[in-house]
């Protein structure tokens, strides 16, 4: 029987067909947060939206820590968060019964555990009686006399992290506080944070920082943190700046919080490491990213009602020999084409009992292996990409796409050198404007494939990181001819007033994210995920859920295109192209034949019928209130019919059908 | 040519299984897993039924039920045809196969022909298989009719009424292909060499007379009508025309104002993925079948034995289970399972499905959702234009799937109208539209952009879907221009920074390898552009239909393999050599001036205890420290000496299968503090392994060379790989300081080297580099002159290795015995 971890994995063919998420899905993430709850971060101040309420900065912090294990179901329901607030005085009521002590005036507020309904709905209670009662978390966690030494802090991070971490999971400590100088006449403690923030980074874990300004208090990581961090919370930022703080981990605004976090919520991953050859002997490494992959809807799952509870079931799919029963090994199977059951004559054998089957002489193999079935699909390379040549940026069209895109960066460790060749690669092609071409098999059982590689500048205020953007370009199979190649062509006149009503509803942003901090590259959400999670989190809290409260952000603002200022607006624009339009000599032009087959007769009558049926329409008051719809019986079938396709109708039924179609039409429009 | 209709086609096959079909031919075979030549031997028939196999497989592969054919047999013992039944005559003819939608039954009933002790007449056959064709369609004048004959042409033909026969192939539009086995071909560069006369005859009549009274025929050689059959073909397939429509602003409200354009969307680009394999699996014979099988085998003798191995196909079927314990196992418990992916079987129960909820995890909690679906986000049919966006600000990149065409309604003319004059003044303007795509009511709704399109005669939209905020991933990454040091000062020299000279010499690559000239020559001749994805295969989806043709066509894949892919399909997979040729020297220069190394994985030692602790991931990372050296006369690390922060890459965050080398900045004396854990303290054992003497990128330092270089090749790191370090490692210490108190070891490290490079092959690198270091010594300033005659000591040993040393080995030399005895004198 094959082990449990196989149960749920897909035939190896059918790998290559995975989405790319699937790789995040098999690695967990555990974040830890470590939030400072000192006098400072309790003091009440002005609620930034709503101004007659009051709030604290460690309200915010528990706030965002609660948003992101909400998220966090959606993007990584496996992964493992917990709570560690320090300089609080606040004890467990009870004393732990297994795992690590924690030093003095911390407290572990919720151990690191999967997400969970309940520890969610712990905090948003909190977070709720905080609400009515300001005080609320001062009470909850009161403040100690002292600072706890940040060597502590860590220590206790560590000891809290491998009681609770999965050991294969990414580890990371969200440490939250305002103060830039805790120990600011202590060279011992600050050499004590240093080793045992060390200790940390020895274990794997990655302390991320969000530390908290004001306006009446700049952080200066210079004082203490700037030097403690440098091992560790750069570890990705190693050769840009340990010094002076990267500006995404200062937060002037603690509204800004939750949106930091959120750039730092997935933890980086590499989805592929592999050499690419720019030619023969000049081979660089490089490491691929999907910056861009369609978040999907997770599937539903089996579980059994055991009365107390619920369980889910396992899955377990197996190849079976349906006749003896049996199940086969995975290393035995043969792929091949289908054959048809025992009797010949049958051509239906997938609905035969009997299993199909091939006989063939001993020693003869009709079938391939699953190593043959890998090397057909490769055609025997290896994983790499290699460069093919350049072409002008241009050459690559809009319509020569079928995927979403990678990101690829340089990797030094197994060829040095790569980062300056990369470097040295990029900037040549965003000065001569080319893209390059390059054949690629990324992984090990995937299709070769030809990748656009469209280089990408940087440009650190938009933080957008240089590199290498590679797009799957379709093959000639994957390429649909234009089933039309025929039709109306609009005039001038109308094309500029079109242009007119164009030019009010531009962004001129495009795609690029509004300001600084909103981490979505536009304003879209996912409506429909959200729609889908907002029920599920809505269900698992037993709440009411609200379809009415949900908001749609991704319906177009018609406010925006209509009229409040008359002339201003787009909306009186779309007027008078509309007038133009009801107005251009096409309507009452006889359509010609495109692509779709129709009866030759009936072609030329098309236009006619459409007219009259229109100037039927139009003196049509009269027909709304006629029962009888005399002037519908006189038309034919086919004219019907092609009133029907022009309308986007259907053209099925009897006339009758047509008719009623017909009407239904003119009565709605 | 005009494409024909997909389907709608009745082929007959005329196939010749005649006593001539029966004589063998060898075949030659896809080369060994050796490249060495291999050849089978089969019949006439054997090899023709490939043919008419592989255009069958061809149409069960494309699955359409309008593609139909038949197989008429002649040179049969008996007759069995209906023409013969109702009026007599055409006799050794048979309907063999009855006109239908070919399976894989088909193909087993044509692997059971064997040839015959007769002859029969090919225009009997193909007038017989006309008439069935013919009675099978009737007035379907839409079909198209084929017929393809396949025959050795060496039976008796009956020459008097073919001329009828030709007629009525085109009174009824029938195309004809005849496929001769061995038929001579001038296209082909063919000649059978002792053609029988009367075959001749035959083709003659063939090519020169029956064939061109059929007004669509064509005539050909097997072998290279197989080997056309072999090239991968595009199947265009046009896409469905679905109902849409484009609103812009509020039309529900504000009518006036707002506008519905009636649209029809279809496919511009979609995958097209190669069909699925079955699988199968050798079933087990029961002990009833060994002894019947062993009872028939008795009856027959030993030499006819048969014995049978039988492929069951396989089902995939799906079970669920559920932990039977009772609700006292906690949550934690559970978890801890699945992660140590220990199963502990005998707590599992099987369940049906039947009973079984459907729901969704949140968390660790379960919610139960019977119709596994909560209720939809209430959408309304329709692409809804959200705005405009310059053209220049769509990023590329983010374009998620496959693209989309939309067209104003064919039937429609204000729909055309309109839709052009959007399109026109789209494209006037350079902007792409933003919208929002609903494809029915109720379903999700995705984002997308819209760019304008201008054919000649009509004008549409392209969709490309874009994504969401939720499909966008910032991961941050480490500037590649901008590096500090310590101090937070810009470094400008690197390691990790292009020099000028690279960065020219990059220039010039990049303008070498510019495609736009790289193709062949047009009429004029100008260079054209090369590589179009127009015209690419994909090469999986081909070299996968390919192998599922052949192995349904051969009925053994170890004496049959499967040929080499088309070169068709591996036409993209590098550039043109001649293209590449032109390139060298700018690539040659690249090389020289990146100097980029490979660096060879260093294997992880076994750890002795068992304490895998906390860090102990599949991603752990083995931490390098290494000390800035003092003296390095290498001039790739130069620059790195610039910035003491050491070559430092793969954030810890990321986790590859492969083990990171991480060269901690920290200087070896500030080994990070054991944690608490009493697992930490192995790093101990790290310690003897990291010499901190050795350059980030070699497998060799300069502590103990000699162990390293023992260690490497131990561990079967690429020999080349060591054998360059340790030369360079004992160049830099013969010409270090104080080099004198090493040259005892250097000397053992010379003697091993040279061992090393003899028995793997390494002769030319051990050449070059001694001559290199007499250079070095002796010429080169310091140098180290003593040290040579030191080598000289040693004599003859140390010397080159000569052709004849080589020899013995396995290799070869380009310095005599003589040049090699002279060399240390």
């Amino acid at each position: 029987m094959a082990p449990y971890d196989d149960w749920n994995r897909v035939d190896e063919d059918e790998e290559d067909e995975l989405q790319d998420t699937a790789f995040f899905d098999a690695k967990k993430d555990v974040i830890l947060f470590c939030i400072d709850c000192s006098p400072s971060m309790l003091v009440l101040r002005p609620d930034p939206e709503d101004e007659t309420k009051t709030t604290s900065h460690l309200y915010a912090a528990l706030n965002s820590a609660m948003n992101l294990q909400k998220r966090k179901v959606v993007t990584g329901p496996n992964d493992s968060f917990g709570i560690l607030l320090f300089n609080t005085t606040r004890k467990l009521d009870t004393p732990r019964t297994q795992g690590s002590e924690i030093k003095k005036n911390m407290f572990l507020y919720q151990p690191i555990g999967p997400i969970s309904a309940p520890t969610i709905q712990e905090l948003i209670q909190l977070l709720n009686a905080a609400q009515e009662d300001s005080d609320e978390i001062q009470k909850q966690f009161p403040p100690c006399d002292s600072r706890v030494a940040m060597g502590d802090v860590f220590t206790s991070c560590n000891w809290v992290i491998r009681d609770g971490a999965p050991k294969t999971a990414t580890k990371r400590v969200f440490l939250i506080t305002d103060e830039d100088d805790p120990h600011p006449s202590s060279k011992q403690l600050k050499i004590s944070a240093q080793t045992t923030l060390e200790d940390l980074a020895q274990a794997g874990v990655i302390v991320e920082p969000f530390f908290i300004q004001s306006e009446d208090r700049r952080f200066d990581v210079t004082k203490f943190y700037s030097s403690v961090l440098q091992t560790n919370a750069f570890a990705d930022d190693v050769d840009s700046d340990p010094f002076i703080l990267n500006q995404s981990i200062s937060i002037s605004r603690i509204e800004d919080l939750l949106s930091q976090m959120r750039f730092r919520e997935v933890a980086k991953r590499a989805l592929f490491n592999i050499p690419f050859a720019l030619a023969k002997g000049l081979t660089i490494g490089v490491k691929g990213y999907g910056l861009v992959t369609e978040q999907k809807k997770g599937e539903y799952k089996y579980f059994v009602d055991l009365g107390d509870r619920l369980e889910a079931a396992m899955v377990k799919t197996g190849q079976l020999d349906e006749d003896r029963q049996v199940e086969v090994d995975k290393s035995n199977i043969v792929y091949g084409m289908a054959v048809v059951g025992a009797a010949p004559s049958n051509d239906d054998a997938e609905d035969d009992s009997m299993a199909a089957t091939k006989v063939v002489r001993s020693g003869q193999r009709p079938f391939y292996t699953a190593d043959e079935m890998r090397s057909f699909r490769t055609l025997g390379l290896e994983p790499g990409l290699k460069l093919l040549g350049f072409k002008p940026r241009d050459t690559i069209k809009f319509e020569d796409n079928v995927k979403h895109s990678l990101f690829l960066y340089p990797e030094e460790n197994t060829y040095a050198g790569s980062k300056r060749t990369f470097s040295a690669l990029l900037k040549s092609m965003i000065k001569k404007k080319v893209v390059g071409l390059a054949r690629g098999v990324l992984r090990r059982n995937s299709t070769p494939t030809i990748y656009a590689v469209l280089p990408q500048e940087e440009d650190v205020d938009e933080m957008e990181p240089a590199g290498f953007h590679i797009i799957p370009l379709p093959f000639a199979d994957d390429i649909r001819s234009a089933p039309i190649d025929e039709g109306y062509i609009a005039s001038d006149d109308l094309k500029d007033k079109a242009r007119a009503w164009i030019n009010k509803m531009t962004i001129k942003s495009g795609y690029v994210p509004d300001s600084y901090p909103n981490p979505a590259p536009h304003k879209f959400a996912t409506t429909a995920l959200a729609f889908h999670y907002d029920q599920l989190e809505a269900s698992a809290f037993r709440e009411e859920f609200n379809p009415d409260a949900f908001e749609d952000l991704t319906e177009p603002n018609v406010d925006l295109i209509h009229a409040i200022n008359g002339a201003q607006k787009a909306g009186k624009l779309l007027k008078e192209w509309k007038v133009v339009l009801a107005n251009d000599h096409s309507a009452t032009l006889v359509i010609p034949v495109t692509g779709s087959k129709r009866k030759p007769d009936d072609a030329s009558n098309d236009g006619i019928d459409v007219a009259e049926i229109k100037t039927r329409i139009e003196s049509g008051s009269l027909m709304k209130a006629s029962p009888t719809l005399l002037s519908f019986y006189c038309l034919k079938v086919d004219q019907l019919k092609a009133f029907c396709r022009s309308q986007n109708l259907s053209t099925s039924g009897k006339k009758s059908d047509l008719i009623q179609r017909v009407q239904d039409w003119c009565n709605s429009h | 040519m005009v494409a024909e209709r997909a389907g709608y086609t009745v082929t007959m096959f005329v196939v010749d299984i005649s006593k001539s079909m029966g004589a063998t031919r060898t075949v030659a075979l896809p080369p060994g897993p050796n490249g060495e030549e291999r050849l089978t031997e089969m019949t006439h028939l054997q090899y023709a039924l490939q043919y008419v196999k592989f255009k069958i497989q061809d149409m069960i592969y494309g699955a359409r039920k309008t593609d139909q054919c038949g197989v008429v047999i002649f040179g049969t013992e008996e007759t069995d045809n209906q023409i013969n039944a109702q009026h007599g005559g055409y006799e050794n003819v048979t309907e063999y196969i009855p006109i239908g939608t070919p399976s894989a039954a088909t193909l087993r009933e044509l692997d059971e022909l064997e040839p015959s002790e007769v002859f029969g007449d090919p225009v009997d056959a193909m007038i017989v298989a006309v008439e069935a064709q013919n009675k099978h369609l009737g007035k379907k004048k839409t079909w198209t009719r084929k017929v393809i004959l396949v025959t050795d042409g060496e039976g008796p033909i009956e020459l008097e009424d073919w001329e009828a026969t030709a007629n009525k192939l085109n009174e009824l539009n029938i195309a004809l292909t005849v496929v001769g086995v061995d038929f001579d071909d001038q296209e082909f560069d063919y000649v059978q060499r002792d053609k029988p006369d009367f075959k001749r005859v035959n083709e003659e009549f063939f090519r020169n007379q029956f064939c061109p009274k059929v007004n669509d025929s064509v005539i050909g050689n097997l072998d290279r009508v197989l080997e056309q059959i072999s090239l991968p073909d595009v199947k265009t397939s046009r896409s469905t025309l679905m109902n849409n429509v484009l609103r812009i602003g509020d039309v529900d409200t504000r009518t006036e104002e707002a506008m519905e354009i009636l649209v029809k969307t279809c496919k511009c680009t979609s995958i097209n993925r190669p069909k699925a394999f079955k699988k199968f699996a050798i079933r087990p014979k029961t002990a009833q079948e060994e002894e019947a099988e062993q009872t028939m085998n008795a009856d027959y003798g030993d030499e006819n034995k048969v014995v049978t191995v039988t492929y069951a196909q396989l089902k995939a079927r799906t079970e669920y289970y559920v932990h039977k314990s009772d609700g006292k196992e906690d949550e934690e418990e559970q978890v801890k399972i699945e992660e140590d992916g220990e199963p502990r079987t005998e707590d599992l129960e099987k369940v049906e499905k039947e009973e079984l909820i459907r729901g969704f995890k949140y968390g660790t909690s379960y919610v139960p959702c019977p119709e596994g679906q909560f209720p939809k986000l209430p959408t309304k049919k329709g692409i809804d234009l959200t705005g405009f966006i310059p053209e220049k600000k769509f990023r590329r990149e983010y374009a998620m799937g496959e693209v989309q065409y939309i067209w104003g309604n064919p039937d429609n003319p204000t729909a055309q109208c309109a839709l052009s004059s959007v399109v026109q003044a789209m494209y006037e303007k350079g902007v792409l539209a933003v919208g929002r795509w609903v494809t029915g009511d109720g379903r999700d709704p995705k984002m997308g952009v819209m760019s304008p399109a201008l054919f000649e005669k009509v004008h549409c939209l392209l969709w490309v879907p874009m994504p969401f905020a939720d499909d966008v991933r910032r991961y941050t990454f480490p500037s590649l221009d901008e590096l500090r040091n310590k101090k937070g000062e810009i470094v400008n020299e690197h390691a990790y920074l292009p020099t000028e000279k690279q960065l020219e010499a990059m220039d010039d690559f990049v303008d070498a390898m510019d495609l736009m000239q790289a193709g062949d020559k047009d009429e004029k001749g100008n260079r054209t552009e090369w590589l179009d994805i127009r015209d690419s295969y994909n090469p999986s989806f081909h070299r996968l239909k390919q192998a599922m043709f052949h192995c349904a066509v051969v009925s053994d894949l170890d004496t049959n393999p499967l040929p080499p892919p088309h070169p068709e399909l591996l036409k993209y997979f590098n550039p043109p050599k001649k293209f590449v040729k032109k390139a060298q020297s700018t690539i040659d220069n690249c090389i020289k001036v990146f100097h980029i190394k490979h660096v060879p994985k260093v294997v992880k030692v076994a750890r002795k205890d068992g304490h895998n602790h906390a860090n102990d991931d599949d991603d752990e990372m083995l931490l390098l420290d290494r000390k800035p050296s003092t003296s390095k006369p290498s001039q790739s690390h130069s620059q790195a000496q610039i910035s003491p922060k050491p070559a430092e890459d793969g954030s810890e965050t990321e986790d590859d299968d492969e083990d990171e080398m991480l060269i901690d900045k920290a200087e070896p004396t500030r080994r990070p503090n054991p944690l608490p854990t009493p697992a930490r303290s192995l790093n101990n054992d790290d310690d003897m392994d990291i010499d901190p003497q050795r350059d980030p990128d070699r497998v060799i330092g300069r502590t103990n060379p000699l162990a390293d270089f023992r260690a490497n090749l131990e561990r079967g790191d690429i020999v080349t790989k060591v054998v360059e370090d340790m030369s360079a490692v004992i160049q830099e210490l013969i010409l270090a300081p104080f080099a004198s108190r090493r040259s005892k070891e250097m000397i053992e490290c010379l003697i091993e080297l040279r061992e090393v490079c003899l028995q793997e092959d390494e002769v030319y690198a051990w050449n070059s580099f001694l001559s290199s270091l007499r250079r070095i010594c002796i010429d080169s300033s310091p140098g180290n002159k003593v040290f040579w005659s030191e080598v000289r000591n040693v004599g003859r040993a140390l010397s080159l290795i000569s052709d004849k040393e080589a020899e013995k080995n396995g290799g070869s030399s380009q310095f005599s015995e003589m040049q090699a005895t002279e060399f240390l004198k």
